[in-house]
């Protein structure tokens, strides 16, 4: 069999061997780099996907937290409110049920001083018709003689009254 | 006994004759380079078959590491805008790589002819040659070689074809020491096999003596080295000197 020589350059080979290089060149751009980078490019478009998911998600996630926060805040107003209502409203109603209290204790002071003013009267009055009986008795024994018993009470009343007002 | 080296054995010859060519002879060079081809072809349709964006195999994880490293290497020694150059890099690293290799399966790699390396450094030296046009324009390629001095211009055209001379013999002349020093080594193992086991007397010494056993094992010690570290390192540094060439030719001002 005819060999080439073992250190040389033979034409054909030379330009079948250019001509392989830039073949084997395509087959790999076509079949390793082509699918690969496809791949990767599918890759890193879902990788962006999932980001801008996952923003929409904290985005959400933060309006629903301020929707809350606000929530709460309300219903904390409210409550104060509430409460500050609750407690205009009983301190209203005990000032309304002292100054009734107090009325109406002024009231019965007012009923008992009357009380009390009748019976004094009362008494006065007994203790005037009693004096002026003793009075006409002692009148009567004194002066030995009965006085027209209508001119006697009017002396006696004036006196009485005289003695009621110096007393 | 006969150690015989030669070239690459011609297959079959095209017996048309063309001027200056001559005929064309399909060599063992060629038929190995296209074995080599559609092995690394196969490999990169395996690799990249069922490729899924989620949950990857072993296999599309290996494929994606390539591309990752033929990314880097391209781009990480000759910048972004020399992207386009990445399957080319790729291509003649996985060529010189596997046909280097085959000649572990007992085939002749195609490297062990310079004609292969020649085809290579040429297109090379044609890429770094448009480059520095591109980058200096005609005028100014021409008018480095002037430099520093125009006394220079001789040694300067000199250094210029050096390159893809150097860059061929270099590839070439690795891979066949391996080669020759490959079949010396089988043939010294041979022979010695042959006294030694010719020592055993009678007709059973005469019959093992034929079988070459000292020619089992021990050559692969010496294949780690001429096959396994000369090969991936000769292509690596041939694909490594394309990058820079090309690189510099596009930074010269």
């Amino acid at each position: 069999m005819q060999v080439q020589e073992l250190v040389g350059i033979v034409p054909w080979t030379f330009i079948a061997q250019i001509c392989n290089l830039f073949i084997q060149m395509y087959l790999i751009k076509r079949f390793l780099f082509k699918p690969i980078n496809e791949m990767l490019k599918k890759r890193q478009e879902m990788a962006d996907a999932e980001i801008v998911e996952a923003k929409k998600a904290k985005d959400e996630a933060c309006a629903m937290k301020n929707e809350y926060e606000q929530n709460m805040l309300e219903a904390k107003n409210k409550a104060n409110e509430i409460l500050v209502n609750a407690q205009k409203t009983a301190s209203i109603q005990s000032e309304k049920l002292i100054k009734e209290a107090s009325a109406q204790a002024i009231a019965m002071k007012a009923k008992a001083e009357n009380e009390i003013a009748q019976e004094k009267k009362k008494a006065v009055n007994e203790v005037k018709s009693e004096i002026g009986g003793i009075a006409m008795d002692i009148a009567g024994k004194v002066i030995e003689r009965e006085i027209n018993e209508e001119d006697h009470a009017k002396l006696i009343e004036e006196f009485i009254s005289n003695v009621g007002e110096a007393s | 006994m006969d150690v015989d080296i030669t070239g690459a054995k011609v297959l079959f010859t095209i017996p048309i004759d063309f001027p200056v060519l001559g005929k064309i002879q399909v060599s063992e060079t060629i038929v190995v380079s296209w074995i080599v081809m559609a092995l690394i072809t196969g490999l990169c349709i395996w690799l990249t078959h069922d490729l899924k964006v989620k949950d990857i195999s072993k296999r599309q994880a290996l494929a994606e590491l390539i591309v990752d490293k033929a990314n880097n290497f391209v781009i990480g020694n000759m910048g972004e805008r020399f992207r386009y150059l990445i399957p080319f890099v790729s291509a003649l690293f996985a060529t010189s790589v596997v046909s280097n290799l085959i000649s572990l399966i007992g085939l002749r790699s195609p490297t062990a002819d310079l004609s292969t390396e020649a085809a290579w450094a040429v297109v090379v030296f044609i890429m770094i040659t448009t480059q520095k046009i591109k980058t200096n324009g005609f005028g100014g390629y021409l008018k480095g070689f002037t430099t520093p001095i125009a006394v220079m211009t001789p040694f300067n055209i000199l250094s210029e074809l050096a390159t893809p001379i150097s860059m061929a013999c270099r590839h070439f002349g690795n891979i066949l020491s391996g080669v020759v020093i490959n079949a010396l080594i089988y043939a010294a193992l041979a022979l010695a096999s042959n006294k030694l086991l010719g020592l055993i007397p009678g007709a059973a010494g005469r019959v093992l003596s034929q079988i070459p056993i000292l020619d089992v094992g021990v050559p692969a010690i010496l294949s780690v080295y001429f096959d396994w570290f000369s090969g991936v390192m000769q292509a690596f540094i041939f694909c490594m000197l394309t990058v820079m060439y090309i690189a510099n030719a596009a930074e010269e001002s």
